[in-house]
C-alpha cells in the first residue's frame, strides 16, 4: 500500500535535472534539496532491537554506537565535541536531517572536483576532516565499516518492512560492498524486493538530506539573527555557541568556536544551515521560525568564528577563492569588521 | 626554599578543600524553610520533590515560575513568593545544587535499552516525533543548566510533571520544547518514564 505512494515520487525526481551534481569545488559538496514527500515517515527503519547477532549485526550495532557516541573517538579521529547524531537526527534515521538510509542510496556519487568517484565510506570520511574537524579513519578501518555496515542496515531493514518482509533479515554485505554504498552497479537488491523497488533514481530517495526552503524576503541578516539566536537557541546551545556539557559529556552541540565543525564543512553553508534549522529546530518542535528567521540565525550562527578550514594555503583570500567561491558561507568575508577565517580556531584535532 | 614553599601552597590548597567541603555541609540559614518538604539535604519526602543536583540556574527559574505563575501549587507558589529577593535565592539553589551525587554515567549507545523507558530515554520514538531525553537531560538524566536533573527524582512527581506539561498546567519550559514533547507521550509512558529515572542512583 504505502510502496505506491514512495516510488512514483522517486521517479519524478529521477527526472528531474540532476542538481547535486552542480559544481561546487568544497569537499562536502552540496546536495540540492527537496521538497518534502507528503508523508514524511513513510519510510522507518527497524528498531535496533532487531540488529541480528554475529558478526555482520555486531558491526551495525558498533555503527550505531560511533553515531551516537562519536565523542568516543576524540583526539584520534575527532577534533571538537560534536557527535554524528548532532546534525543527522535521531540517530541518522529522521527524514530531511540528512538520514543515513537515503544517503547510502547515493553513493557512489561522481565528484567533479577531483574528477572522480567517491564511495560511501569516503564520503563519510569527509564528515570526519571537516564537519568533525578531525582526521579520518582510514577505509577499511573498523570504524568506517561499523559505519557503513549501521547506514546499509537502517535502508535495507526499513525496506524489507515497508514491503511486508518484516521476518526477513537484513542480507549480509562484506565490508568492501558496504563502503561502496547503494549507488554502485553491484548493489543489488534481496530477491523479493528485486521487482518491486525501482532502482532509477534511487540517489534522490525523498527524506534524503535537507527539505527545500524559500528564500527568505529579505537578504540574510546576521544582526537580525542574533536576536532569533538569544530567543530560541541559546537556551541550548549557550550564548557563545559553545554548547552544553553535563557531567562532562557534551550533550548540546557547540555551533561555533573551536568545539564546532570547520570552515570547510557543509554546515558552516548559511542555505544549508538554514534548512537545516527550519525543519529540525527547536529539537523536537520543528518547523516553527519563519522563513526569514531561519536565514536570518543561520547568517548569524555561520558568521562567527570557527576552526579553519583544513585546505586553508596560508592566504585567506586565495583559499576563499579556491574553494568557497561558490558558495552561500562567510568564510573570507568581512563581518563586524573582520575576515572571517582570519582568526580562525585551529583545525584538525589538537594535542 | 622551593620545598617550602611547594609545601606552604599544598597546605592553603588543602585548607581551601577543607573549606570547600564545610561549605557544602553548611546549609545556609535561608534555606530552612525548604526542609519541611524537600529535606535538608534537599533529598525530597512525602511532602515534595527532591531537589539535590538541580542546577542553580534550573531552581531560581522554578521560583520565578510559580512566582509568575507559570507554575502552580498551593504550598509551594506562598512559598516563592518569599524568595522573590535573588540575595535570599541564590544561596538556597547554589546549596541544594551542591547536594546529593552523581549517579554512574552511561551516555548515549552504551546501553541496550532494557525497557520501553530507556528506549525513549536514549533513543526516542522518531515514528512519534519524540528525540531522545538524553538530548537535553544528558548522561544518565544528570541535566544541567536550564534543563532538571532526573535521576533520582521521585516517580509520581516527574509522572504528575509530564501530565501538567500534557494539560498545559505547567509552563515556562525554554522554547515550550517539554510542552510539545510532552503532548506526543502516552499514559503508559508517563507512567513508565517516572519509575525508570526514580530508580537512576
Amino acid at each position: 500500500m504505502r510502496s505506491n505512494r514512495i516510488w512514483p515520487m522517486i521517479l519524478l525526481w529521477c527526472a528531474l535535472p540532476n542538481l547535486a551534481q552542480a559544481v561546487y569545488p568544497d569537499m562536502q559538496e552540496e546536495i540540492a534539496t527537496q521538497p518534502k514527500a507528503a508523508d514524511e515517515h513513510y519510510f522507518t527503519p527497524r528498531d535496533l532491537s532487531r540488529i541480528p547477532s554475529g558478526a555482520f549485526g555486531d558491526k551495525v550495532r558498533k555503527g550505531y554506537e560511533l553515531f551516537v557516541n562519536t565523542q568516543q573517538l576524540k583526539g584520534r579521529y575527532v577534533g571538537n565535541t560534536l557527535n554524528c547524531t548532532n546534525c543527522h537526527l535521531d540517530a541518522g534515521t529522521k527524514a530531511y536531517a540528512a538520514p543515513m538510509w537515503a544517503a547510502y542510496l547515493a553513493y557512489p556519487a561522481f565528484r567533479k572536483k577531483d574528477n572522480r568517484v567517491n564511495n560511501f565510506a569516503e564520503r563519510i570520511q569527509g564528515c570526519f576532516n571537516y564537519s568533525m574537524n578531525g582526521k579520518a579513519p582510514a577505509l577499511d578501518s573498523p570504524e568506517l565499516v561499523a559505519m557503513s555496515a549501521y547506514s546499509y542496515w537502517l535502508l535495507m531493514g526499513g525496506l524489507l518492512d515497508m514491503f511486508g518482509m518484516q521476518d526477513k533479515p537484513v542480507p549480509e554485505l562484506d565490508d568492501k560492498h558496504l563502503q561502496l554504498g547503494g549507488n554502485d552497479e553491484s548493489f543489488v537488491l534481496p530477491g523479493p524486493l528485486a521487482g518491486r523497488v525501482k532502482m532509477a533514481g534511487r540517489e534522490h530517495m525523498p527524506g534524503r538530506a535537507f527539505a527545500t526552503l524559500a528564500r527568505p524576503p529579505e537578504d540574510a541578516s546576521p544582526s537580525r539573527g542574533q536576536q532569533v539566536y538569544s530567543q530560541y537557541c541559546a537556551v541550548c546551545h549557550g550564548d557563545q555557541g559553545q554548547g552544553r556539557e553535563m557531567a562532562d559529556v557534551p550533550v548540546l552541540p557547540a555551533l561555533w568556536g573551536a568545539q564546532s565543525y570547520n570552515w570547510g564543512a557543509g554546515m558552516h553553508r548559511v542555505n544549508t544551515a538554514a534548512t537545516f534549522i527550519f525543519e529540525n529546530m527547536p529539537l523536537g518542535k520543528g518547523v516553527q521560525l519563519s522563513v526569514q528567521e531561519a536565514w536570518d540565525v543561520a547568517a548569524f550562527i555561520n558568521s562567527r568564528e570557527r576552526p579553519q578550514d583544513p585546505r586553508f594555503n596560508g592566504d585567506l583570500s586565495s583559499t576563499a577563492k579556491a574553494f568557497h567561491g561558490a558558495d552561500q558561507g562567510y568564510y573570507g568575508k568581512t563581518v563586524d569588521g573582520k575576515a572571517l577565517g582570519s582568526q580562525a580556531f585551529p583545525s584538525g584535532i589538537q594535542p | 626554599m622551593r620545598s617550602v614553599r611547594m609545601a606552604a601552597a599544598l597546605m592553603v590548597l588543602d585548607a581551601g578543600l577543607a573549606g570547600m567541603v564545610w561549605a557544602q555541609e553548611q546549609a545556609p540559614r535561608e534555606a530552612q524553610p525548604c526542609f519541611a518538604c524537600h529535606g535538608e539535604r534537599g533529598q525530597g519526602t512525602t511532602q515534595g520533590p527532591m531537589l539535590a543536583g538541580l542546577s542553580t540556574q534550573y531552581i531560581e527559574a522554578q521560583i520565578d515560575h510559580f512566582i509568575s505563575g507559570q507554575r502552580s501549587n498551593p504550598l509551594m507558589t506562598p512559598m516563592a513568593q518569599a524568595y522573590t529577593d535573588l540575595q535570599l535565592r541564590r544561596p538556597v539553589a547554589t546549596y541544594f545544587a551542591s547536594q546529593g551525587k552523581l549517579p554512574e554515567l552511561h551516555v548515549r549507545g552504551q546501553l541496550q535499552a532494557g525497557s520501553a523507558a530507556e528506549r525513549l530515554y536514549y533513543q526516542g520514538d522518531i515514528t512519534r516525533g519524540i528525540p531522545a531525553c538524553y538530548s537535553c537531560h544528558g548522561p544518565s538524566a544528570v541535566g544541567g543548566g536550564p534543563f532538571p536533573r532526573l535521576a533520582g527524582q521521585q516517580a509520581d512527581y516527574v509522572s504528575a510533571q509530564l501530565l501538567a506539561w500534557q494539560k498545559g498546567e505547567r509552563k515556562g519550559d525554554p522554547g515550550n520544547m517539554m510542552a510539545a514533547i510532552a503532548k506526543r507521550l502516552s499514559a503508559e509512558d508517563i507512567q513508565a518514564l517516572g519509575r525508570y529515572l526514580a530508580a537512576i542512583q
